[in-house]
């Protein structure tokens, strides 16, 4: 496990004593339990851990999907449970997911101004942004106007990459982000990822099994199955 | 802003869900539309003819009632309802304008005496003496109206009493130029167009009647009018019923009876009244202010809506078709947007991810909802207008030809050829064997599509969408979004 001395003025969010259990789940039965984690700005983070052991439940935890039950997250000095989850999640961070969850019907390009209007943030030629992110992120131009189901995984995920950066979030969340794509294009994402963490000062935090993820990570959180 | 941009989107990308919700909410906006426009035409043409056909009130002797308290198979019973029917307390002209002050009531009566000519000749060139005499009340001395005389000299009380100019079943012929500045003062009338040509009478002309004291009484002529109305006697006289009545104001009538103790008046109350739902209040009323229990009002209520009953029953007919059409539409939209949120199903999980909050979520469905409804109603309108007019009249025509159809088969009963028309010989007749004219007011409706009618669609649309959105607000509530992308993963 990597793990560096920790810089306290560059932490950006912070889980504390985070417990999670569904509602429908018995007394004692937790999701995720008693867990403690520091993420920085400008740093990668993997999460690892096998099926059943929360991976996803603390992803939605820090992506405000789900408040948790028990303690606190704390994102840039305010609790997510003080804040509104919905502007916390359109303006502070970007979420990418494994299966990409754009809009089918919409081309790539209205699918990143459609984060950037939803953001509420003033961007003044959204067109030449979402350009400009597409080219970023390894698209030509000429992928703007095409609907993104006649593209292929890698190129999806580069448009879902695009997306979550098209209003400057602080933080990018990544849920198994290269689990349907090749070793190439799976390399080619993490060096975006790296560039967005050591070059942009953004924390990224990549949910993972893939071990070539791990590698590539600056510190890896391992989770374990609450008994 | 971006909401509606996504909206338009949306719809122009999801082409075949849209189109078929568009032509559902297009079918419904068509009906309403044809259904809307009959019933309000319907209305109009029915609250017309309400209007323009006065609401009269009369006074009926409910000889059934009184009959009732007695057993007339004896000598004693008759003795009794002999007794009765003498003291029954007739009303007087004076009881008639007490009974008229009320709010209900916005003009009166009519009152009748009869005279002799003393200038003029009676018209008559009779085959056989009319039975019967004048209708109405009793004399305003207790007795029956003596119908042995030449003429009725009827006075009105009001214009608006004066019912048979307002419905047209007498029409002025010629009039002279101050007419209605003296009709309701003083000795001047109006006399039937057969009576001047009899008389050879003109406008200006004085007139003498007689009573039958021979006491005189001028008149001069003002108005000349033409009777409309078809004669139910035409067998036994050449003239119209009202050849020989001559029109005047009642207090030039009371008046000459009140002077004259040998002239036996009859007060004809005719009373217009305001609704006909304020029949039984002014009954109250009439009995309260000492009407006898004997007597019964009655309405012309009956007559005026048979005229309109075919139109009643288009515009029920479109009644019940609207809420059926908005009930089963209403439904098939609200399951048609079910199926479509559980497609898109997804796309919310997708939106709430990258924060778009539950309310302008579901301000983004409910405009794509109401963006298709509004370009579907305008068709569905148009539509509606072009054939709302064809529709309601092919709908009025077959409904009177079911109530011609059904009255010819009751005259067929009674062995009636089809060819007799009219009340010939001494065939009955059927037109009143209902107790009701079966002759419509209207043979049209032409429905137009007017502002209240796109006023009332767009209310309906607007109720459709939000009652066909609710499918969408709800699972927009309920949905997780982490739960939607899980299962789509």
């Amino acid at each position: 496990m990597k793990k560096e001395k920790r810089n306290e003025e560059n932490i950006l969010l912070s889980i504390k004593n985070a417990s999670y259990r569904y509602s429908d789940a018995e007394k004692d039965e937790y999701a995720l339990k008693d867990i403690n984690y520091d993420f920085e700005a400008g740093k990668i983070y993997a999460i690892r851990g096998r099926s059943g052991s929360g991976k996803t439940t603390l992803l939605s935890l820090i992506s405000g999907l789900e408040r948790c039950t028990e303690g606190s997250v704390i994102f840039d000095g305010k609790d997510l449970k003080n804040i509104n989850l919905d502007t916390y999640r359109n303006s502070q961070i970007g979420i990418v997911f494994q299966s990409y969850n754009l809009l089918p019907y919409m081309t790539a390009s209205e699918n990143i101004i459609l984060s950037m209007d939803a953001s509420g943030k003033k961007i003044k030629n959204k067109k030449q942004k979402a350009l400009e992110l597409m080219e970023s992120v390894g698209l030509k131009e000429n992928y703007a106007n095409r609907k993104v189901l006649r593209l292929s995984g890698g190129e999806q995920q580069r448009i879902a990459i695009a997306r979550s950066l098209s209003y400057n979030p602080k933080m990018i969340i990544a849920d198994e982000p290269t689990g349907n794509l090749d070793k190439q294009t799976e390399s080619e994402i993490l060096d975006i990822f790296k560039r967005l963490a050591h070059e942009e000062g953004k924390c990224v935090i990549i949910v993972t099994h893939s071990q070539n993820v791990c590698d590539a990570v600056d510190e890896i959180y391992d989770l374990k199955k609450v008994k | 802003m971006f909401l509606f941009k996504n909206a338009w989107i949306s719809i122009t990308r999801n082409k075949g869900r849209n189109i078929l919700i568009g032509a559902i909410i297009l079918v419904i906006a068509c009906a309403c539309t044809v259904t809307l426009a009959i019933n309000n035409t319907a209305s109009d043409l029915i609250n017309s003819y309400s209007n323009s056909y006065e609401k009269e009130l009369t006074l009926t002797f409910n000889r059934k009632e009184m009959m009732g308290n007695f057993d007339i198979r004896g000598e004693e019973g008759r003795e009794q309802a002999k007794e009765r029917f003498e003291n029954i307390a007739s009303y007087t002209i004076d009881d008639v304008k007490s009974f008229a002050d009320s709010k209900h009531i916005e003009s009166y009566y009519t009152y009748s005496i009869s005279l002799n000519g003393n200038s003029i000749e009676k018209a008559e060139i009779e085959v056989e003496t009319p039975p019967g005499g004048f209708g109405g009340g009793r004399g305003g001395k207790g007795q029956m109206q003596n119908n042995s005389m030449d003429f009725s000299l009827t006075g009105y009380s009001s214009i608006e009493s004066m019912s048979e100019f307002i419905t047209g079943t007498y029409t002025m012929n010629e009039i002279t130029e101050d007419a209605w500045d003296k009709a309701f003062n003083g000795n001047y009338v109006f006399i039937n167009q057969e009576l001047a040509d009899y008389n050879k009478l003109k406008l200006n002309d004085i007139i003498k009647l007689e009573d039958t004291n021979e006491n005189t009484y001028e008149f001069e002529i003002i108005g000349i009018f033409e009777d409309n109305a078809e004669s139910e006697n035409q067998m036994m006289s050449m003239f119209s019923n009202s050849a020989n009545t001559i029109i005047t104001n009642a207090d030039a009538v009371v008046t000459i009876d009140t002077e004259n103790e040998n002239i036996t008046g009859s007060v004809n109350p005719t009373f217009i009244i305001d609704d006909y739902k304020n029949t039984e209040t002014i009954q109250e009323e009439f009995y309260k202010k000492g009407l006898d229990e004997t007597y019964m009002v009655e309405t012309n209520q009956e007559i005026a809506e048979a005229a309109v009953s075919s139109i009643k029953n288009i515009k029920s007919f479109a009644k019940t078709f609207l809420v059926i059409t908005l009930l089963i539409g209403g439904v098939v939209l609200f399951i048609l947007n079910m199926i479509n949120i559980r497609e898109r199903k997804y796309e919310i999980g997708v939106f709430r991810t990258i924060g778009i909050s539950k309310l302008k979520l579901t301000i983004q469905f409910v405009s794509e909802l109401l963006l298709v409804a509004l370009f579907a109603l305008v068709i569905g309108a148009g539509i509606g207008a072009a054939i709302s007019k064809p529709v309601s009249n092919s709908l009025l025509e077959s409904e009177i030809e079911n109530s011609t159809n059904s009255q010819q088969e009751m005259e067929n009963n009674f062995g009636r050829p089809n060819e007799m028309q009219g009340n010939k010989g001494n065939i009955p007749n059927f037109n009143k064997m209902q107790g009701k004219p079966t002759v419509q007011a209207y043979d049209s409706i032409n429905a137009v599509v007017d502002m209240t009618v796109i006023l009332e669609l767009l209310v309906i649309g607007l109720s459709l969408v939000i009652v066909s959105s609710l499918a969408s607000m709800i699972s927009i509530q309920r949905f997780s979004p982490l739960t939607i992308l899980k299962e789509r993963s």
